[in-house]
Formats: C-alpha cells, structure tokens, sequence
C-alpha cells in the first residue's frame, strides 16, 4: 500500500520522537510512525501469516521496515494493538478468533527481538485511546467508543483512563441483552444487541428484503449485482446515501436500536460523548439521527441531564495503530 | 490517630460515625433528617461532626475529614448536590457550606457509588479492583469501581442503572420509560409480584393471604421473605422470578464492565440465597462467553447500611491524603 497521502503537520509542542503503531488485524498488519501529535508517517500494510511464528515475524519485518524509514529520527517505543483478548499488564495475546497466537506472550518476544519497549493492546482499547486523544473525543476524558461491525465492539475510558475490566474482556457490549429471548447470537445466547444493530444486520436485513423481491429494492439489487448474498451494510449505506428510501428505513431501524443500546451504556457509564466506529457510520445522520432521538428518549431524566453528544470516529481504520502507538509513548517509551 | 467521619444523610434519618482506616467504626451518632429544609440539614451534619468530634478526642483521635453520601446526583468535581429525590437540596454547595460549618475539609459522594466504595475497600469485595454493586430496594441503585476507580461519569451520573431497559416495550417505570430493569428486579417489583399473587386468590396464595390479613395492600418485601423462609412455594417464586431478573441484568452489565465480584445490597439481598440463588444462576447463563471466561461471583454486601458512611468516610480519608496507601 502507498504510503499516507497526508503530509504531516507540523508537530505541536516539541517532542519530535515517534513511536512504531501496529495494528494486526485478521488479514493485514497495518503500521506506521506516530507522532506525539497523532500524525502517522509512512503507513504500510502487509498480509498476515498463519502461523503463529510467522505473524510475529510479520510485525517485526514491518517495524523494522519503519524504523528504517525513520531515517534517524528518533524512535522511542512500539505500541501493538491486536483483534482479540489481551492481557495488557503482562502483553500476552490470550485468544484471538481470527488470529493465529494463543497465549502468545507478544510483547516479551517482540522487546527481545525490537531492542524497544512494546506496549500490546486490544484494537478497540488502541481505538478508543486514539478517538480520546485526536480524533471525534479528543480531549473528554470520559469517553465511549461503540464499533459497528461483524457485531459491535468497543472500549470505554474513565477519567482518561481505558478500562479494561478484570480480565481484559470489558466493552463486550453487543453481547448486552436488549431482547428477553430475542434473536439467536452467535454466543449462544439470544436478545444480543449486536443482533439488532451491527453492521451484519443491516446487510442481512437488506438481503432478506431482496431475496423476498419486496418493491423498492431497486438499488439495493443494483449494488449487489443481483446476488443478495453479497449485501452488507455498507452497500445499504451506500444506498441510503444516494436517497433510496427503503436504505433509510433500513438505516433508521438498526439506528432507533443502536440509541436503546446506547442509552443502557450511557445509564452504565456516563460517558461526556459517544463515538460510534465501523463501516456504516459512513451513512452519517441517517444512522445516528435516529440513534440520537433514541438516547435522548430512552435516558431516564432527560431533561434535568446532559445527554452526552453521538460523533462518527474521525480517525477510521488508523484508528487501532494511532491509538496503540500512543498508549506506548504513555507508558514512557 | 487520625479518623474520618462518615455521613449518610437520608429523606428519615441522618446516621454519622467516626471510622477507623480499616473500616472499623469507632462510634455512631444519629439524628432525625430535616429533608426538606436545605440549610437545616446542613446545620445537622455539623452538629453531628460535633458530636462525633468529641465523643473521639477522649481517646486521643482526631478528626481530619468529613465524608457525606446522600441518594442523588452530585457534581462530578464532588462539590454540588445537582438534585437529590429524598431532599430540599437542589444545587446545594454542599462541600463549601459544609467545609464552612465545621473547618474540616469535606468530600460529597452519591450514596450507592460510596457504598461500591466501602465494600470495595472495606467489604464483600476487598480487593477486587473491579467491582459492580447493585442494591435491590425501592428501585435498583448501582455503583462501579473500575480499576480501582469510582466510575463518577462525565456528569456524575454515572451507574445510574435502574433503569436499564431490559425488556422493550415492558412495563411502565416512574422514570416514564418502559422496560426498565427496576420494574423487575427491585423491592418494589418484589412486593407488586407478590400482591399480584394474593390478589389473585385460591390455595396457591394461601400462606402470603394469611401473613397479610386478606389485604395484598398489607403486603411488605419482608413478609415475602419470611414465607419463603417458611417454606411458600409462592413467595419462593416471586424471590426467583426477581432474582432471575437481577441475573440477566448483572449479565448485561458484566458484558461491559468485566467486573471480578458482583456485590448485591438493599432490602431484597436480606433474602440471601432465596433470591441470589437464581440470580447466579441466570448470570452464569446469561454472562456471553460462559465456559470460556470466569464467572464472577454474585455476592451478598456485608456492610449493610453501613456501606455509605464507611465508604464516604474512606473517600474522605483519599482526598486529604489520611488513608492508607492503596490503589
Ligand atoms: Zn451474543
Ligand atoms: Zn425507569
């Protein structure tokens, strides 16, 4: 991939180090050097490996690649986000469903190997820091970022802080029950809010309109080349952009559940704003107005409480690697 | 050695004591609560920080700071009771007038996140740096600690969790919302349930019947555990039915915080295994990721009403520097 389009700012304040971020996902590790600012240089992108070894080989060849890169400046940390269960105190990738480590003590392997200090993170935990820092959140301490994809993820910040829970597993908030015996999850439980408001269902939702040969799915046929199984919530997005009214709908409805869900968070956490993450944000207001009426109708004494603000993230799929690469210079690399 | 008062003002009563750093208390004092004259209740807390104050010195300790929990919203910088349901207070300065009144440095915490603190430092869930407290009274009160922190929010509203909505389109809350998780999972969901059942006659609401004279409007959360306890098939029902409610709820909650120790206060806790029994038992179901995640304990509070004042006072003891080092 073409390194970032963006020239970078001039830094803010004078700390002219960087930090390697990573971020590891399920087919790419995507990196760059982040600056204390946020900006990220020369971001790259590599297919992952299968083998355990070999992915953390594929980390170490793309760091080193950036270190290079660097050309002498100075380069103080490295901070790793990955797509699973980390345990962030002692930097082992516990579980990882699309990954292939297992108990992976990362961070131990990647500081003999990089001669730096490695931070290892949860993507969602690096994103939500990234969204605080520089992005849709910058600056509010108390913080919820919700991701809308596959199912919904997410992280929250308390007091500035990323919350990780007793075990690593805090921000499993599409597994939230919103539906007493509801639709059947993955999980094995059923009434999950990610079966009423993830990215997932709004293409399915999509697709079984289709399949059903409903009136006004026109576009939505179009987008899909006629094979509804193609859809996802990104083509409804689309759609929903060029003005086809059923998109909206579509959009509105997995909005109205988004805000009911949000309005359990935000009852739980307080948070002084939501950032909502994942491909379908794209659709703006159309997803997040109705979420926004919800919220504001569902939380108990509306009226006499501030109703925290609903922002699409600002920093998109660099959001994991800007966020995991800032952890890193706060734990003093 | 220096102690911290704790103060747990409520709508009836005002209960004060003076509290160890270990969480002992040391001595008690108590008033009537004026609630609904603001600077009367002020005048109170002072009066018993006096009292305390003195009752101590003989045996050489001295007062360093006041600890004052009460139910309502408080300022997130802990200086203002924004509202507060049981009392006159409606942006009350609280801290200031208070620091004013007794030359002692004051904190003001919500009563439920002070007594998430107190079993945090002091009771059912020492040591647990992440810790989710709920108390099943009237409605379903909350607090968090999250890393060794209280979880305040961004308005000082945070765990605020009855009213979670659990089921769409539910029942009808006092909030004016629907589905909320107090309307199943509180006393008061307790008592509806069980009056709904006597109300409803026959051999099955026999024993409930009989405790509450014919009349399901005599009907209290107490007599309810009490013909559990001897044995009601029916209130043993209605403790299930309320305590599986509680588990689904703490199960969504779980899903979020990734608490290690789930501690349940209020009056319906009284009914011990009664009610916690299936509450554990529709968390674990209910919690995602069972069989590949440990299931926290579901725990009964062990500093019953205590819980605010101790709390509040150990959050007094933070703010001057006075407690014990800790998290
Ligand atoms: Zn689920
Ligand atoms: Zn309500």
């Amino acid at each position: 991939m073409s390194p970032a389009p963006t020239a970078p700012r001039a830094e803010k304040g004078d700390d002219p180090s960087l930090v390697v971020g990573v971020d590891v996902g399920g087919t790419h590790v995507k990196a760059g050097l982040v600056t204390a600012t946020g900006d990220v240089l020369g971001l790259t992108r590599t297919d992952t490996s299968r083998s355990s070894e070999g992915l953390v080989d594929v980390v170490v060849g793309v760091v080193d690649g950036l270190l290079t890169a660097a050309r002498g400046r100075q380069v103080v940390a490295v901070g790793v986000g990955a797509a699973g269960l980390v345990d962030h105190a002692r930097g082992v990738v516990v579980l990882a469903p699309h990954l292939p480590w297992r108990d992976e003590p990362l961070r131990d392997r990647l500081e003999g190997r990089l001669r730096l200090p490695v931070v290892v993170d949860n993507d969602a935990n690096a994103a939500a820091r990234a969204e605080h820092r520089f992005g849709a959140g910058r600056g509010e301490p108390d913080l919820l970022l919700v991701t809308l994809g596959t199912g919904i993820g997410g992280a929250h910040l308390v007091d500035g802080r990323v919350q990780r829970g007793r075990h690593g597993l805090a921000g499993e908030y599409g597994h939230m029950t919103v539906v007493p015996d509801g639709r059947a999850c993955p999980c094995g439980r059923r009434g999950c809010w990610e079966q009423y408001a993830s990215g997932s269902v709004l293409g399915r939702a999509a697709e079984d309109l289709v399949r059903q040969g409903r009136p006004g799915t026109t576009m939505l046929r179009e987008l899909c080349g006629g094979d509804a199984a193609r859809l996802r919530g990104e083509h409804v997005t689309r759609a929903g952009l060029a003005g086809d009214p059923l998109a909206a709908d579509l959009l509105a409805e997995v909005g109205r559940w988004l805000g009911h869900g949000l309005a359990n968070l935000t009852s739980a956490l307080d948070p002084g704003v939501v950032v909502v993450g994942g491909g379908v944000v794209a659709a703006g207001d159309l997803l997040l107005g109705p979420a926004r009426r919800a919220l504001a109708e569902r939380l108990p004494g509306t009226g006499h409480r501030p109703v925290p603000p609903v922002r699409p993230a600002l920093l998109g799929n660099t959001a994991g690697l800007v966020g995991a690469a800032d952890l890193a210079r706060e734990a003093g690399g | 050695m220096s102690l911290c008062l704790g103060v747990d003002i409520g709508g009836t009563k005002i209960a004060a004591s003076a509290v160890a750093p270990d969480g002992t208390i040391l001595a008690r004092a108590r008033r009537e609560s004026p609630a609904q004259d603001a600077d009367r209740i002020e005048r109170t807390v002072a009066d018993l920080v006096e009292e305390l104050t003195a009752q101590v010195s003989g045996s050489g300790e001295q007062v360093v700071a006041v600890g004052v929990a009460c139910a309502g919203f408080i300022d997130r910088h802990g200086e203002s009771v924004v509202f507060a349901p049981n009392l006159a207070w409606r942006d009350e300065p609280v801290k200031a007038h208070l620091e004013a009144l007794t030359g002692l440095p004051v904190t003001v915490e919500n009563d439920a996140n002070a007594a998430a603190w107190g079993e945090y430092r002091f009771g059912a869930g020492r040591g647990v740096h992440d810790l989710l407290l709920v108390t099943l009274g009237t409605g379903v009160g909350g607090g968090i600690v999250t890393d060794g922190h209280l979880v305040r929010g961004a308005h000082g509203f945070g765990a605020e969790v009855g009213h979670l909505r659990v089921v769409p389109d539910g029942l009808r809350c006092g909030c004016g919302n629907t589905g909320c998780w107090e309307m199943y999972a509180s006393g008061s969901a307790l008592v509806r349930e069980a009056r709904a059942v006597v109300a409803g006659g026959g051999a099955h609401a026999a024993y409930l019947a009989g405790l509450c004279g014919e009349d399901p409007e005599e009907l209290d959360g107490v007599m309810v555990t009490e013909a559990a306890r001897a044995g009601d098939p029916a209130a043993v029902e209605v403790l299930e039915t309320v305590g599986r409610w509680t588990g689904e709820g703490l199960a969504s909650l779980a899903a979020v915080l990734d608490p290690g120790c789930v501690v349940v206060g209020g009056g319906v806790s009284q009914a011990g295994d009664l009610v916690l029994r299936p509450a554990r038992e529709a968390f674990a179901r209910h919690l995602t990721g069972r069989g590949h995640r440990p299931t926290p304990p579901v725990v009964v509070a062990e500093l019953g009403n205590d819980a605010g004042m101790v709390g509040a006072a150990d959050l007094a003891a933070r703010a001057v520097g006075a407690g014990p080092s800790g998290r």
